[in-house]
């Protein structure tokens, strides 16, 4: 439920519980108001008719359905005058005046009398009816307005609020944001707050990432000087042992630098550095790994089924894409046996990789992280499949790992945006045509 | 052949050299732009070694330079940012060709060979020793003048071992030489083995000498001195 809305319901409530109240409170004080009016009037009609009588002119003069009667009391009662209200004059419970009856006692040429008068007034259920229709309208005006206004206004208020989240909702690490002004107490702290909050948290990531990358570009060189080194080295006289040694150090060197390639290349992921400009031809690049790989295929014997659909267009980096392919057949070989099988379907909506080869002894989908190797002392560095997933995460593409014996099934959805459908294709060829 | 190594590391700058002395080369050292920029005007070189990231410039200026004087040198850029659009630059401002640090010596060696060869041997595309011709345009291998059957992988690699004999060649170094970066997942020491033992089964085949040998633990060498 939007806030706007909270408002609005607790609002309207408290109009709700108060209306009837108020309508209580307003038609007993316009009663009040008419019965007090009638009877002052009705007092005077009394007093006037009295002094009529005292003169002996005529006393009975109807007055707006009023009129005066003259009652020979034996005493005067203690009270000057007496009021009495009749709800029902008619009698059936349909009346729409109650009558009001005033009497006063008076003393008129020295007998005592009781100077009657009654006069209609609207009975109150009238007055109520009157009363509910206004309490309606204004209900409803208050209700549409409050709903309508409410929502302008929070449209107006808490639209600084709507701009911060949007702010906080692209948030990226990678650099810093201004929020917008606001002159609302509540949001000026609410955006200070939030400033610090992201400007350390860019602040702290930039700086992690600086000190990763530099590490990792310082460290190119001093391997490149161990490794020249080595290589000079093996080529001077030395004995069975030596050479063994050495080759260890090979061995090390080797996997020192390609540890350090895959992150300097999963930073530069992370830095956006391959922004997609135009699309590919997937299936091509498909097809090209597949042939450069074909030795290593025929070593292990390995049988590859091919279903590579045509024309498959994607928005990828072509760097990426080769690198994608490479890394997920790579795998598919590598985790291999010998005379194994490996099955690659590439449609318009995806690309899935399945291949024979040992069960896993980690749960697959943590070999999606770096350095996780379903085999730790196996000669891999565990960064192919973390680079895959980073690539995936790149271009918006979504990728699962499952193993149903005996077979391995990577799998890769393209995302609707990064697939070129054929109504676009069709588009760009005639558009083509057209050119041509 | 006559080469400038242009590179601020002095450790990496004198593996190079002694490792390009072995092969008779004449190696000088430059450690910065200047410095460079000097030997540049002074004397002519058959191929530049140009790291890029230079203490007191960058080495692009230096391509432009040697551009802006007419040196005609082939360049071989080192560096060790292997970013796309350095790669890019580099080649489009008139470099021959690229590598990356860490990189193996013997590569090193044999992509300055064929920029020479590109360059300075006006396109010559036949590389001689002994009984074994190699033409790089045709990709055709002949011991004795009788074609050799073999792939292209396998063609690659022997030339890499002539431009490299007598040197020990690494397995890790003829598998990125084979297949490039994308060595990372495969256990190449296999495929390296594999396609060392099919070559020198053609070459033996064609009656052509047993040249290459195995050194052992470190990886293989082609042997000049056999007959």
């Amino acid at each position: 439920m939007k806030l706007v809305d909270k408002f609005t319901l607790w609002f309207l409530g408290v109009i709700v519980i108060t209306t009837p109240i108020t309508s209580y409170i307003c038609l007993n004080n316009i009663e009040r108001k008419i019965d007090d009016v009638e009877i002052a009037r009705l007092k005077i009609v009394n007093t006037k008719a009295a002094a009529r009588m005292a003169d002996g002119t005529t006393v009975n003069i109807p007055r707006d359905a009023s009129f005066t009667t003259f009652t020979l009391l034996p005493a005067l009662p203690a009270d000057s005058f007496r009021i009495r209200k009749d709800a029902d004059p008619d009698g059936n419970h349909k009346s729409l005046e109650s009558r009001l009856t005033v009497s006063t006692f008076m003393t008129i040429n020295g007998k005592p009398y009781e100077v009657t008068t009654s006069s209609y007034i609207p009975a109150s259920r009238q007055i109520l009816n009157a009363i509910m229709d206004t309490v309606a309208w204004k209900l409803l005006l208050i209700i549409v307005c409050v709903a309508v206004s409410a929502r302008f206004l929070s449209q107006r208020i808490l639209h600084t609020l709507r701009l911060t989240m949007k702010k906080i909702h692209n948030f990226d690490l990678k650099k810093k944001i201004t929020f917008p002004q606001t002159n609302t107490e509540e949001f000026k702290e609410l955006n200070t707050f939030l400033k610090k909050m992201t400007d350390k948290a860019v602040e702290e990531y930039t700086a992690v990432k600086q000190f990763s990358e530099n590490a990792s570009h310082e460290l190119q060189t001093p391997l490149a000087v161990i490794r020249g080194k080595l290589e000079l080295l093996s080529e001077t006289n030395i004995d069975e042992d030596q050479a063994s040694l050495l080759a260890d150090m090979h061995h090390a060197i080797e996997k020192l630098s390609k540890i350090n390639r895959s992150l300097i290349l999963l930073s530069k992921m992370e830095n956006n550095e391959f922004a997609v400009t135009e699309h590919i031809k997937f299936c091509r690049v498909a097809k090209d790994v597949l042939a450069a790989y074909e030795d290593r295929l025929e070593m292990k014997n390995i049988q590859v089924k091919r279903e590579l659909d045509k024309n498959i267009q994607l928005r990828i980096h072509p760097v990426l894409a080769d690198m994608l392919m490479n890394n997920l057949l790579g795998n598919a070989i590598r985790h291999n046996v010998q005379d194994g099988m490996i099955h690659v379907i590439l449609k318009q909506e995806k690309l899935v990789i399945k291949n024979t080869g040992l069960p896993p002894e980690t749960p697959t989908e943590e070999l999606f992280e770096r350095f996780r190797k379903s085999n730790q002392c196996s000669e891999s560095v565990g960064l192919g499949l973390a680079i895959v997933k980073q690539i995936c995460e790149v271009c918006d593409f979504k990728v699962s790992y499952k193993y149903k014996a005996p077979l391995h099934i990577l799998q890769v959805d393209f995302c609707p945006g990064s697939v070129i459908n054929e109504a676009e294709q069709d588009k760009f060829e005639t558009a083509a045509v057209v050119t041509a | 052949m006559k080469v400038l190594v242009v590179e601020d590391s002095k450790e990496i700058a004198s593996s190079i050299h002694d490792f390009l002395v072995r092969e008779g080369y004449i190696c000088e050292l430059a450690y910065s732009f200047d410095e460079a920029q000097e030997k540049l005007l002074l004397y002519s070189y058959d191929c530049v070694l140009l790291d890029i990231m230079l203490p007191d410039g960058n080495g692009l200026e230096l391509l432009k330079f040697m551009k802006d004087q007419g040196i005609q040198s082939g360049v071989l850029i080192i560096s060790a940012k292997d970013a796309m659009d350095d790669k890019i630059r580099g080649l489009e401002g008139g470099g021959d060709d690229y590598i990356t640090k860490p990189f193996h010596l013997p590569e090193l060696h044999a992509r300055l060979r064929a920029i020479y060869r590109r360059k300075k041997l006006s396109g010559s595309n036949i590389i001689t020793f002994n009984e074994i011709t190699l033409n790089t345009d045709t990709l055709e291998a002949t011991i004795n003048d009788i074609l050799l059957d073999i792939t292209r992988k396998e063609f690659d690699l022997l030339l890499y071992l002539v431009v490299n004999k007598n040197r020990v060649l690494s397995r890790q170094s003829i598998a990125t030489h084979l297949w490039g970066d994308y060595t990372d997942n495969l256990a190449n020491f296999d495929f390296v083995y594999q396609h060392i033992k099919n070559l020198r089964k053609k070459i033996s085949a064609a009656n052509g000498a047993d040249y290459i040998d195995t050194v052992y633990g470190l990886g293989y060498k082609f042997n000049a001195s056999k007959v």
